[in-house]
């Protein structure tokens, strides 16, 4: 008997002890992602010093505070059909306007839907540091290749 | 989830209990008469479950009948209502379902008794309704935090055809009435999926798992209504 309380033991600690098996893996909502481009070799590369990138009333990305970089992935807003970001670039703002439908998308049980945006648009933007924007993608589903490009 | 499996783990406790005693009291009688005929009952795991989960209901009524020696014909039928709470989802599934098929019994019993332990197959059907309910677009990072929607988008009318490996055991308690336990196997034949959505839940199938499989339990209680005595 006592052998048997054991076993019953193991298999009821065992039961307690399960965890999630499934976990999300899958790739979900893509961010977009802008290139910077030589304005005037614009086949050219060209990084920027990027003070600060931060969409309109929120906070500024901790990962775009003073660096310099060829390329930023920015998180578009998934409630509303509109983001405004403000790029800082050597202490001179330039704020784009990005319109886009929304439409979500089933991926799996764990994961759940991700939004795929479409018809990307540029609604407005400012011309100080930026001289001319492309858009080379108009949905966005992977943040594989640029969807922008910036040129500077 | 882990609460339904402690249910699942005592009710199997209290069955093996059972069986243990009855097969003590059964050495001691001896009739060399044979009876069968058609067995009916329910599957007791599922209201027990219905009452500690509020959103899972289910109900399933279970028949076999004997048509060879060892092989009996086995007909399920069953009802189920369940909420499915994922981390970005949540729906409801309901509908109903048939499994059609037989079990081969390959115990030997001694004489006087009628238990079973047995294999067996299923082809199950169901008709059934998921209804999403909320979904909360999944994205990396916490710099939008989406909304939870609420579409309530109801998928009607959708199928699915399964096949099930069977593999349990059936244990006379009392005259004429049994206790059973069994583990399915369930593997997808064929399923609609509604549009931008998958059959996550199917009715009789139970989960849906990646590879599309699928496993079950049944705890049974029923009663043998014996249409044929004879000697053996």
């Amino acid at each position: 008997m006592k052998k048997y309380f054991i076993l019953i033991l193991v298999f009821f600690l065992t039961i307690l002890s399960c965890e999630k098996d499934d976990i999300c893996i899958d790739t979900t909502t893509a961010n977009l992602v802008i290139r910077f481009y030589n304005n005037d070799i614009q086949t050219d590369v060209k990084d920027v010093l990027l003070d600060s990138v931060w969409a309109i009333n929120k906070n500024r990305i901790e990962q775009y505070k003073s660096v310099s970089t060829d390329s930023i992935t920015i998180p578009l807003n998934l409630n509303e059909n509109s983001t405004t970001y403000i790029i800082e670039n050597n202490s001179i703002k330039d704020t784009i306007k990005f319109n886009y439908d929304r439409k979500d998308i089933f991926v799996s049980r764990s994961c759940g839907y991700k939004t795929i945006f479409e018809n990307l648009q540029i609604d407005n933007n400012s011309i100080n540091w930026i001289k001319n924007i492309n858009i080379n993608n108009t949905i966005i589903e992977n943040d594989t290749a640029a969807h922008i490009s910036i040129f500077h | 989830m882990t609460q339904q499996h402690t249910f699942l783990f005592f009710i199997s406790i209290l069955l093996l209990t059972v069986t243990a005693n009855s097969q003590v009291t059964n050495q001691d009688t001896i009739k060399n008469k044979e009876k069968y005929g058609l067995r009916i009952g329910v599957d007791i795991s599922k209201p027990i479950n219905s009452f500690f989960e509020t959103d899972n209901k289910a109900l399933e009524i279970v028949s076999d009948f004997r048509v060879l020696r060892n092989y009996y014909a086995a007909v399920e039928l069953g009802f189920l209502d369940k909420t499915t709470n994922e981390d970005y989802l949540n729906f409801t599934t309901t509908g109903s379902y048939i499994k059609a098929g037989f079990n081969y019994n390959a115990y030997e019993n001694w004489a006087g008794m009628n238990n079973e332990i047995y294999v067996g197959f299923r082809y199950g059907f169901s008709l059934f309704n998921q209804t999403l309910n909320s979904y909360t677009p999944n994205v990396n990072g916490t710099y939008f935090i989406p909304e939870t929607l609420e579409p309530n988008t109801e998928f009607k009318d959708l199928t699915a055809h399964w096949v099930e490996f069977i593999f349990g055991m059936k244990v006379e308690t009392f005259n004429n009435l049994f206790l059973g336990v069994s583990v399915s196997f369930n593997n997808m034949i064929s399923t609609t999926d509604p549009d931008n959505f998958k059959n996550l839940q199917v009715p009789g199938f139970n989960r849906v798992f990646l590879n599309n499989k699928g496993v079950g339990f049944n705890y049974t209680l029923s009663y043998l209504i014996p249409i044929i005595k004879k000697n053996k």
